[in-house]
């Protein structure tokens, strides 16, 4: 399977979806192709894993051939009615009242509908010039959020027949709807609430939407380290020299590996395919040499 | 604003409500329901509200579903009571709604609503809301001595307790105000020409979501009117009990750097608001210290080889969460009432579950 142009990431929130997102991107861009992360999440970690302060809403370079962007939904909404309204103190005032607040929030796609033709931007290409990116990963926002933006060209595309929000919204649908260019990526962690969410939210993306899902990515897992002769063994000696913290050690991590692999089978399960563990990071942060580590086989396993 | 008398859990179960808040996946449910079965061993009448429980915490309850009425668990005698609900959403809500509508036919026209079914589905902050107005049940009830509230995970404290208030704000009165008189919201403006341009930016929203805003919003603005009053006292009593100094917030977190920058953003939100804050617990905590270079020194030495490896993931998992708990310590005016070490299994059964609550009030 080749790399797609556009690359969904979600996740219920906590799960680690910025380092995926962050990892890959170095290991793409590495191999040659141009990328950009843009992050639409609420928290701005991204920024921090490549030692900047703060992203921008204009692409910035993290790393050879990679750039990041930071998309504030909120902005875009002022932005566009601010296009519309043509007069920015008009819009101010607008901006400034609850009931304008109350109606964008309320009133179901607008925010979202910006944000995904935001994405078209980068992914265009001109007549002449030829596309600036060669894979998009979208740091997408939790699940149930992330749901709700995929969903939102097809509601609009029914709902807007003609002019030109429709057809934006059908080229959207017509992007995400192309299982070649367009995959998304789900990203949990050996957790019972995490997996049951992802479950959930493939069922309403694969059969509900047909988007192309990858192979789910459990992250945070620890790697099979204690045969099971080792783990007799380790419960053996608890029993007979006490509590020792080398043995403590030794059990959470044969419980968070055994817990790993009961999620893992669970999501093979759900998912038809086998989940891509990501090993837990065993240090005070993620360095550019984890990010390197989790990224090269995440990349193998993703796009060959 | 921080209570100067409450140091340790104990401190904090004497209070008359505990509100647990934090970001998702930090185990906030599993410790409300701990905190108030530690309340409740400690014989006082206490109940949890918990919103989207794992099933395991389910299963630790004794409880194979969880509604939305108090349910009571089982404990031995001599201790205290403690009675479990879970929050849903939607129901509650259309529930609220039969209750505070004056009759049945005002009811039916909200739920028909497209912008209520929207906004009870999906507003940002119907289930705060509701977490709000169960609590304010509860409290009327005035059966209870401790109430244990656990919290949706929201991407802003703030969300929580401007929740009911900004609902009110939003659908009631600014609706109400604003179809009477729509250019009041661009004041000053000359009225014909703002007139035009709302009426050119309505067309857009209309375009764009497909049903009449200006209609719907007039049809559920008149039959809001009539919840109005209802609904505003409600609020503003809940308001009230969350500032009395029997009340008490807790912060929950894990030691993860991303979770720590957002329990921090939620200090200061809670600050900012005037809440009560007790103090942080920190939940699945490593604390693996560095060994001697002896250690180990009974085991086979292939096992000893492994054990060592091991311990020294776990010793820098242990360097990070003393770094994140220095960071909560430094950055928050209060204490951290309990520090909790990483579980072999999350409970999941009742007497896991007391264990549980036994280490969160240091036992």
């Amino acid at each position: 399977m080749s790399a797609p142009e556009l690359l969904f990431i979600t996740g219920k929130g906590g799960v680690g979806k910025t380092t995926i997102a962050a990892a890959l991107g170095r290991r793409v861009a590495q191999e040659g192709r141009r990328t950009l992360i843009v992050e639409l999440g609420a928290d701005r970690s991204l920024a921090t894993l490549f030692g900047k302060r703060d992203l921008r809403h204009e692409a910035a370079p993290l790393a050879p051939r990679l750039f990041g962007v930071r998309v504030e939904p909120r902005a875009l909404v002022e932005g566009y009615f601010n296009r519309l309204l043509r007069l920015s103190f008009l819009s101010r005032r607008l901006f400034a009242s609850a009931t304008f607040n109350a109606i964008t929030a309320a009133a179901p796609g607008v925010t979202e509908f910006l944000v995904l033709e935001n994405l078209l931007q980068w992914l265009d290409s001109g007549l002449l010039t030829r596309r600036r990116y060669d894979l998009i990963i979208v740091d997408g926002p939790a699940s149930g959020h992330a749901v709700r933006l995929l969903r939102t060209p097809r509601t609009i595309a029914t709902m807007v027949p003609g002019g030109p929000i429709g057809s934006t919204a059908r080229k959207l649908l017509g992007l995400l709807a192309d299982h070649q260019r367009t995959r998304v990526l789900l990203v949990t962690i050996p957790d019972e609430m995490a997996v049951n969410e992802t479950v959930e939210v493939h069922e309403a993306l694969a059969s509900g939407l047909a988007l192309n899902l990858t192979r789910p990515v459990l992250n945070r897992v620890f790697p099979r380290r204690f045969s099971r002769e080792e783990c007799q063994a380790v419960d053996a000696f608890l029993a007979t020299h006490g509590p020792d913290p080398l043995l403590s050690a030794a059990r959470l991590q044969i419980c968070a590996r055994h817990d790993a692999e009961r999620h893992l089978s669970r999501l093979r399960r759900a998912f038809g395919c086998f989940p891509i563990g990501v090993r837990q990071v065993c240090a005070d942060r993620v360095r550019h040499s984890d990010l390197d580590q989790i990224g090269r086989p995440l990349a193998r396993a993703l796009f060959s | 604003m921080t209570h100067p008398s409450i140091s340790t859990v104990d401190d904090l179960l004497r209070q008359r409500l505990i509100i647990c808040v934090g970001c998702g996946g930090v185990g906030k449910t599993t410790t409300a329901a701990g905190l108030a079965l530690a309340g409740a061993l400690r014989r006082q009448r206490t109940a949890v509200i918990t919103v989207d429980p794992a099933r395991r915490l389910k299963d630790a309850l004794g409880l194979r579903t969880l509604s939305t009425q108090p349910t009571r668990i089982m404990l031995e005698n001599g201790s205290g009571t403690l009675e479990a609900l879970a929050l849903d959403t939607k129901r509650t809500f259309d529930a609220l709604i039969a209750r505070v509508a004056p009759s049945e036919e005002v009811a039916k026209r909200i739920f028909a609503n497209r912008l209520y079914q929207e906004l009870s589905n999906e507003f940002g902050g119907s289930t705060e809301y509701m977490a709000m107005e169960k609590l304010h049940e509860l409290l009327d009830q005035d059966a209870y001595e401790l109430i244990v509230v656990d919290t949706p995970p929201s991407a802003h404290a703030r969300d929580l307790i401007t929740a009911p208030v900004r609902l009110i704000e939003l659908l009631a009165s600014s609706a109400v105000r604003f179809l009477k008189a729509p250019a009041a919201m661009l004041s000053g403006m000359e009225t014909g020409f703002a007139r035009m341009t709302l009426n050119g930016l309505f067309k857009v929203l209309q375009r764009w979501t497909g049903f009449n805003v200006l209609e719907d919003l007039s049809d559920f603005a008149a039959n809001f009117e009539h919840l109005e009053a209802g609904f505003r006292s409600r609020a503003a009593e809940v308001a009230e009990a969350l500032r009395q100094s029997s009340t008490s917030f807790v912060l929950i977190s894990t030691p993860e750097p991303d979770t720590v920058a957002t329990t921090l953003e939620f200090y200061e939100e809670l600050r900012k608001e005037g809440l009560p804050i007790a103090g942080v617990i920190a939940n699945r905590v490593y604390s693996f210290p560095p060994l001697g270079r002896s250690a180990g020194q009974g085991y086979p030495e292939s096992l000893r080889k492994k054990l060592l490896t091991n311990y020294a993931d776990f010793a820098a998992l242990s360097a990070r969460d003393e770094q994140a708990l220095t960071r909560l310590q430094s950055e928050i005016d209060a204490p951290v009432l309990a520090t909790l070490p990483v579980l072999e299994e999350p409970p999941a059964s009742f007497p896991a579950l007391r264990r549980f609550a036994e280490l969160l009030s240091g036992g």
